[in-house]
Order: C-alpha cells, then sequence, then structure tokens
C-alpha cells in the first residue's frame, strides 16, 4: 500500500466515524446520565425503588419516548390536558414533577437516551424499609435549625424563611414556598434528604448552593419534619372566626382613648379656623 | 469666665412706621423661590395681634422654647429624646400651611392674554403651592393695622395677662392704639432650635453667634419649626430642608448691614456687637422669669473692663471685634442705658433681638376739648368736627406711665416675662429723655422738673444727650457697627495660603487657556 493509499484510507475511516457519531449524536446517554444524577436523582432512582416519584426502571420499555419527552417538559400541562397516564401518575404520588423549563430539549433527550440504556434494569422488588423514629433529641434540633434559632453550619438560610409547618411548637414561617406539614407522608427519608442534599428547585438551588447541609443536619430536619407530619392533626391552630374582629374592634376603643389622651394637647385646628370660618359664614358670630 | 462675641440687634419701636420695607427687602434677596414663599424670615407685626404664624406666642398650641423640669433645670417644651421619639411620626406641635397662608400670585398675563370677549380679563390669585387659582383667605400680614378687630387684636396671646375688663378698656374705640412689632431670627444665646435638632445641622457660629442651617446636613424633621417658640425657622417643602434668617451674614461679612437693617425707613435698627459671658447660659437661662430681664444683663460684659478683654483675646477673639464692641449701639441701649427688653424672655431662649419699646402709642392720652382752640383759629380753617384732642404732653412727672393706654402687664406680657417694673422703668427713660430735650430746645419745661426726671431714671444730660443723638440723628456707621470678619483667618485654619504662593492670584477656578 502507498503511502497515499494509507492517508486516504484514513480519511475515509475517519469520515466514517464521524457519520456514525452524527447519526448517534442527537441523544448523549453520558451526559444524560450526569443530568440525571444532578436533576432527576433527588427524587427518582433507577432499579432503586420509589423515592418520590417513581422507580424509573424500564421506563422507556412502558412509555413512548415521545410521551416521556412531553412529560419531563412539563408535567402540568399533560395534567392539565387530561392524559390518562399522566393523570394517573398524579394520583398515586399526589405531586406533580416540577417543569423543566430551564432545560432545553438537547438535555431532556439526553437523559431519556440514559434511560434508555437502562431499561433492562429491574425494579426494586421489595419497597424500601420503613422509616426510622429520630430521637427526640434530633427533633429538638431539626426544630431548632427549621426556625433558625440553631444556625445551620455551612450558614445556609434557616428552612422558615421560606417554608411552613403548622406545628405550635415553631413560629410560622414564610409563604414563598411550599408548605412542609405533610411533606413526609409524601416523599419520605429519601426524597427529603435528596432534596436538601441537592435541592431540585431554582431557587432552592441557588441558596443552598453555597452553603450546602450537613448530613446530621438533614437527618435532624428529617426527623423534625417526620414528627411535625405525625402530630400534624394535633396542632390544629385555633379558629377565632368573627371573635378576633370583634376583640380587635373592642380593643380599638381604649387604644384611641389611650392616643387622645397621649396626645390630648396636639395642635387640632389651624389657627386661623375661626377666621376662615367667619369669612365662609360672612360674619355670623362677630358681635356687632 | 468664657468671653464671646455676639451680634446682638436692637429694634427702637417708636421709630417703627410698619412700612414693610424691611420684610420686601428681605424676601427679595432670600425668599422669593419656590418653596420658601411663605417664609417671611422678617415680618412686621401689628401690636395688640396675632402675628405671623397665627398666636405663635401661644406655646400652648406650638409647644415651643424652654420649661423648666421639677430640679429647675431647664428642658425643651416639645422636642428632645424622649418627646421627639413619641412623635417621630408626626409632631402634633407642627404649625400648618393654614396657619401661616397658602402663598399666591395673581395670573397677570390673563390681563394681556385674554382673547376678546364681552367681559373685561381679570387676573385670578394662583395658588403657589398647587398652581390652582384659589381663594385668598389669609397673608403674612392679614392683622395689619387691625387693633381693636375681633380676628386679629383680641386673640393676642399676651390678652392673657390682663383681665377681661382691662381688656375691654383697651380696645375702647377712644383709647385704641397699635404699635408694629418687627421681626427677625433672634439668633439666641440658647437656641431651641439648635438643642432640638436631630441632625445636628443647626449650629451657632463662634465667631458672630449668627444661628444657621447647614442645608447638607438638614433632614428634614423640622424639629426646629416647632422648638423655635418665635417660629422663625421654616421647613422649606420643595428642597425639603428648613431655613431661617441668615442675619445676611454674606453681607455682614463684607461690612454691610443686614438688608432689612440697611433698608429701614424709619431707621429704627441698630446692629453691633457684643461681648458675653458663655459660661453663665445654662444659670441665667434658668432663672426665675422675674430675673430674667436682668439677668440677661447680666450676661452682658462690660467690653472697656481689662479683665473681660483680656479673657476675650484668651478666647481668640480678635481686637477689631473688641474695638466693634466698645462702639456698639446695641450695647449702649441694651446695657449702658437699659433701655431695651427681650421678646419674650420667658421663653428663655436669651434672644439677642432686643426692643426699645414704644412709648407714644402707650402714653399719649385722648382729652375732650373746650373748643377753645377752634375759637382762636381762622373761621374757615378746617377743623375736626369731634371734640376729642391727641395729647403727649403730661401734668404729672410719670402720671401717665401708670395710666398709658395700654396697661404696663400688657407690655410687660410681651417684652419682660410680666414683671412691669422693667417696662416702667424703660419707658419713664424714655420719657425723661423726651423732657430733657423739651426743656433744652422748647424750654416749657422747669430745669427742676428736667432734673428730677433724669435722677428717678438714672441718666444724666450726657447719656440723654447721648440717647438723643443715637435714637434721632444718627448716621450709618452709628447705627451699624460690623467688625471685620476675618475671613482670611478662618481661610488659614482650612488651608495653608502659601500654597498657592508663587501662583496667579489666589489660583482659578478655571485656569485661562491662552489665544482666543
Amino acid at each position: 500500500m502507498t503511502k497515499h493509499n494509507l492517508v486516504h484510507g484514513r480519511l475515509l475511516a475517519l469520515a466514517a466515524l464521524t457519520m456514525a457519531c452524527a447519526l448517534s449524536a442527537p441523544a448523549n446517554a453520558a451526559t444524560g446520565e450526569e443530568n440525571f444524577a444532578k436533576i432527576c436523582g433527588a427524587c427518582h432512582s433507577i432499579g432503586g425503588g420509589k423515592l418520590v416519584g417513581p422507580d424509573l426502571a424500564g421506563v422507556t420499555t412502558r412509555r413512548t419516548e415521545d410521551w416521556l419527552l412531553k412529560f419531563i417538559k412539563s408535567p402540568k400541562a399533560m395534567i392539565d390536558a387530561g392524559d390518562a397516564t399522566a393523570v394517573a401518575l398524579f394520583k398515586e404520588f399526589n405531586l406533580v414533577m416540577p417543569d423543566a423549563t430551564q432545560y432545553n430539549d438537547a438535555e431532556i433527550k439526553d437523559i431519556v437516551a440514559y434511560l434508555a440504556t437502562k431499561s433492562g434494569v429491574a425494579a426494586a422488588a421489595t419497597p424500601p424499609p420503613p422509616p426510622k423514629e429520630a430521637s427526640p433529641a434530633e427533633i429538638a434540633r431539626g426544630q431548632n435549625l427549621f426556625q433558625g434559632l440553631e444556625r445551620l453550619k455551612n450558614g445556609g438560610p434557616a428552612c422558615n424563611s421560606c417554608h411552613h409547618v403548622k406545628n405550635d411548637a415553631v413560629i410560622g414561617g414564610g409563604v414563598l414556598a411550599k408548605e412542609l406539614t405533610t411533606v413526609f407522608s409524601t416523599m419520605g427519608t429519601p426524597g427529603i434528604n435528596a432534596i436538601l442534599g441537592k435541592p431540585p428547585f431554582p431557587v432552592m438551588a441557588a441558596a443552598y448552593a453555597e452553603h450546602p447541609l450537613t448530613d446530621d443536619e438533614s437527618a435532624a430536619l428529617v426527623g423534625f419534619l417526620q414528627d411535625a407530619d405525625k402530630k400534624h392533626e394535633l396542632q390544629q391552630p385555633r379558629d377565632y372566626g368573627f371573635r378576633l374582629v370583634w376583640s380587635g374592634a373592642a380593643a380599638l376603643v381604649p387604644l384611641m382613648g389611650l392616643y387622645s389622651l397621649i396626645w390630648r394637647k396636639r395642635k387640632v385646628r389651624p389657627v386661623n379656623d375661626k377666621v376662615f370660618d367667619r369669612q365662609v359664614k360672612g360674619g355670623d358670630d362677630v358681635a356687632q | 469666665m468664657d468671653i464671646r462675641a455676639q451680634t446682638a440687634v436692637v429694634f427702637h419701636l417708636d421709630k417703627c412706621i410698619g412700612c414693610h420695607t424691611c420684610s420686601v427687602a428681605c424676601k427679595n434677596i432670600w425668599t422669593d423661590r419656590k418653596g420658601a414663599e411663605y417664609q417671611w424670615w422678617n415680618n412686621v407685626e401689628t401690636k395688640p395681634g396675632t402675628g405671623y404664624p397665627g398666636k405663635w406666642e401661644d406655646q400652648s398650641i406650638y409647644n415651643g422654647g424652654w420649661v423648666k423640669d421639677a430640679n429647675g433645670r431647664i428642658q425643651l417644651k416639645g422636642a428632645g429624646k424622649k418627646k421627639g421619639l413619641l412623635n417621630i411620626f408626626h409632631n402634633p406641635s407642627m404649625p400648618t400651611v393654614e396657619d401661616y397662608y397658602e402663598p399666591f400670585t395673581y395670573n397677570y398675563l390673563n390681563l394681556i392674554e385674554a382673547p376678546p370677549g364681552n367681559d373685561q380679563p381679570t387676573a385670578r390669585p394662583v395658588s403657589l403651592i398647587t398652581g390652582e387659582p384659589m381663594d385668598v383667605k389669609m397673608g403674612p400680614n392679614w392683622d395689619d393695622d387691625l387693633s381693636g378687630t375681633p380676628d386679629y387684636a383680641r386673640n393676642d396671646p399676651n390678652l392673657a395677662a390682663l383681665t377681661p375688663a382691662e381688656r375691654s378698656a383697651m380696645f375702647q374705640l377712644e383709647r385704641m392704639a397699635f404699635f408694629y412689632l418687627p421681626r427677625i431670627c433672634n439668633h439666641c444665646l440658647n437656641p431651641a432650635c439648635v438643642a432640638s435638632c436631630p441632625s445636628g445641622a443647626i449650629y451657632k457660629r463662634g465667631e458672630d453667634g449668627v444661628v444657621l442651617i447647614n442645608q447638607k446636613v438638614c433632614r428634614a424633621w423640622r424639629m426646629c419649626v416647632t422648638a423655635c417658640p418665635y417660629k422663625k425657622s421654616y421647613y422649606n417643602w420643595h428642597t425639603g430642608k428648613s431655613e431661617k434668617c441668615i442675619l445676611c451674614y454674606p453681607r455682614m461679612e463684607a461690612g454691610y448691614a443686614p438688608a432689612c437693617m440697611h433698608s429701614c425707613v424709619g431707621r429704627i435698627r441698630y446692629i453691633g456687637v457684643i461681648l458675653y459671658d458663655a459660661d453663665k447660659i445654662e444659670a441665667v437661662a434658668s432663672a426665675e422669669p422675674k430675673d430674667l430681664v436682668a439677668r440677661q444683663l447680666d450676661l452682658m460684659m462690660d467690653p472697656f473692663d481689662d479683665k473681660v478683654i483680656a479673657a476675650a483675646k484668651a478666647n481668640g477673639i480678635a481686637d477689631s471685634t473688641i474695638k466693634a464692641a466698645q462702639n456698639s449701639p446695641s450695647f449702649k441701649f441694651i446695657k449702658q442705658w437699659g433701655m431695651a427688653l427681650p421678646l419674650h424672655p420667658e421663653f428663655r431662649t436669651l434672644p439677642m433681638l432686643w426692643y426699645v419699646p414704644p412709648l407714644l402709642p402707650v402714653m399719649a392720652s385722648v382729652t375732650q376739648t373746650d373748643g377753645a382752640q377752634k375759637d382762636k383759629l381762622n373761621p374757615i380753617a378746617k377743623t375736626w368736627t369731634d371734640n376729642w384732642l391727641y395729647d403727649t404732653s403730661t401734668e404729672e412727672l410719670w402720671g401717665t406711665v401708670e395710666q398709658a393706654r395700654f396697661p404696663l402687664k400688657y407690655l410687660a406680657s410681651l417684652f419682660a416675662a410680666g414683671e412691669t417694673g422693667e417696662v416702667s422703668l424703660r419707658l419713664k427713660k424714655l420719657m425723661a429723655v423726651r423732657i430733657y430735650r423739651r426743656w433744652k430746645t422748647v424750654g416749657d419745661i422747669p430745669e427742676a422738673k428736667m432734673t428730677k426726671a433724669l435722677k428717678e431714671t438714672g441718666l444724666t444730660q450726657e447719656s440723654a444727650e447721648a440717647i438723643f443723638y443715637l435714637t434721632a440723628l444718627a448716621k450709618f456707621n452709628d447705627r451699624f457697627v460690623i467688625p471685620a470678619a476675618h475671613r482670611e483667618q478662618a481661610m488659614e485654619m482650612l488651608e495653608f495660603t502659601g500654597d498657592v504662593k508663587g501662583s496667579t492670584g489666589f489660583g482659578f477656578r478655571e485656569k485661562p487657556e491662552r489665544g482666543m
């Protein structure tokens, strides 16, 4: 073989390789694996059993690729549109998966491609072990961490800056994010742990990116949330109804009295009021 | 002894004709601006009357000035940390625009620009705040010359010192009188505005005692507006800063009298330096009401006393200032002759604007004539149809002081914290000078009576002559004795002027360029 032929052959081989790559490129399973761990792993396992969402082992055999792409893009839209499978999933898990607004189509395709490579893995046969009860000390610590009485070790914001939990032991939290009273029943230990470890929600992810929670903090918070979930039905805040309005109105009266007492010497009318009044009335009160 | 220099002002009320030239001069120079239209750093009030803003003297309304607490120490009446915090969102004593007046102009352009029509075009009044047409309800001198009116004169807060009988006697048509009270900032020695400012924006200048508001530091708390019992600090709603009389310090630093004094038609205004002992301020401000005037006079030191001069020099007061203090018309009227009184000393701010009380409207009596005078006149001479005579002469030496048309209590409420003795002494002095001059020029008063009058008031022929000169004949430089401001020394404290030596002059704001 001449040198010329050799070069020619290599070029051809390179071209063929490039062609092959180009054809298979639309979905890169390797990138998909990375993204899966980052984005989906908090709630989904492959063959590890049900976490927050379903076990995705063999999902590509159960659903069409098209359906998966659409569903990942916007589960809410699917449910709203009345897709039977989506509605059924929603009923089963009682939770809507967040829309993948910040990921583009190519990234989603990568993830689906990755799922396809795992289609052979069998779903976990046994359900995950029941959550273990946290110790009272852990619950108390979780409670303190939740409302910021104890600072998170890496300096992250306290949970109740954004979240509320209906629990008499803690003060009311923010309403910027989801109420977490029954989050434990929905997600369980692995789900909560996964979210605390790698928050899939953009705001939460940004807030804790530089200030991750430590494992023992997560455990304490899970313990507290479990406790709060268990007790939440006993923790009904009292409903005062209209009594609140009436007592407010009743308290207003002495309060106003107090104010008028404190500021009894205040200047109520301009000093020239009488002059103005007389100008308008035309001299009624002037002794002629 | 902590001797400091203070620019003190004297207004001779007998000479004020109520022309408002001072107010207009001041307005033209300083307050003819948006947000400052209602500010009258200088205003002229008719007394008895309510003044500007309405009833400013009534501190039960405005809570200005100082009061003594249980320990005998003085406290701000309406300001301070606790009271300020309590009223942080709404100061209940704040004067409102209705207490002043809504400033207005007239739509003059309509007179020449109105389209042709059946009606004569008019210049409607327009609010300077909203720009909308308005009905004028009040002005800065709405009580001008309206003594006796129910709206103004009878609402004068000083009438509280009188019995109802005295009050009604004051407003009998035959006895009715009034005088003018021109007012500027008093540049007090114990200023309530300075003490009340939460931002520390107000300060009293060390070199001449002028009280100023730093416009860069003012944060619009407006505590000074309520704290000043004379209501001479005004809030500029456009700039969001408070403003007040600056005693025309740019003019003073150039050696000119403040504009209101310079323009005064009646020549009632005198300005000069006094030296005072700053160590005594708190004690004097806490004095008993009856002692307030006398103790304030104690504060002012004799500028000829060697000890005072030495202490003044030790405090860095320039020789030119000490010389001006020795020459000061204010010192003569206030301390040397004891003829002036501070306005409302009971506010305890130690005002440095003193008033020579008005003699003529108070003393002159109205007596019935018997028609004898008319008989002497030419039959075709025009005569008044009534038979009342306005009479300023007196048979008894001090008779008319005791039977003044205004009860002395009224003047004492204005000028002496209710101490009538202080007022009658000054009125007697004024009268003694008159008696002396009448003896000298007309000669119809016996010398014994003149001597008695001078002796009883502690005057001599020389001092009476000097009082007459400064009252009636004084020239510009006698009335306004303004020491050099020594700005060059102030500048040298801030920068080394040698830095620019060798350059052209003292440097350029913009460097000149060569060529065209």
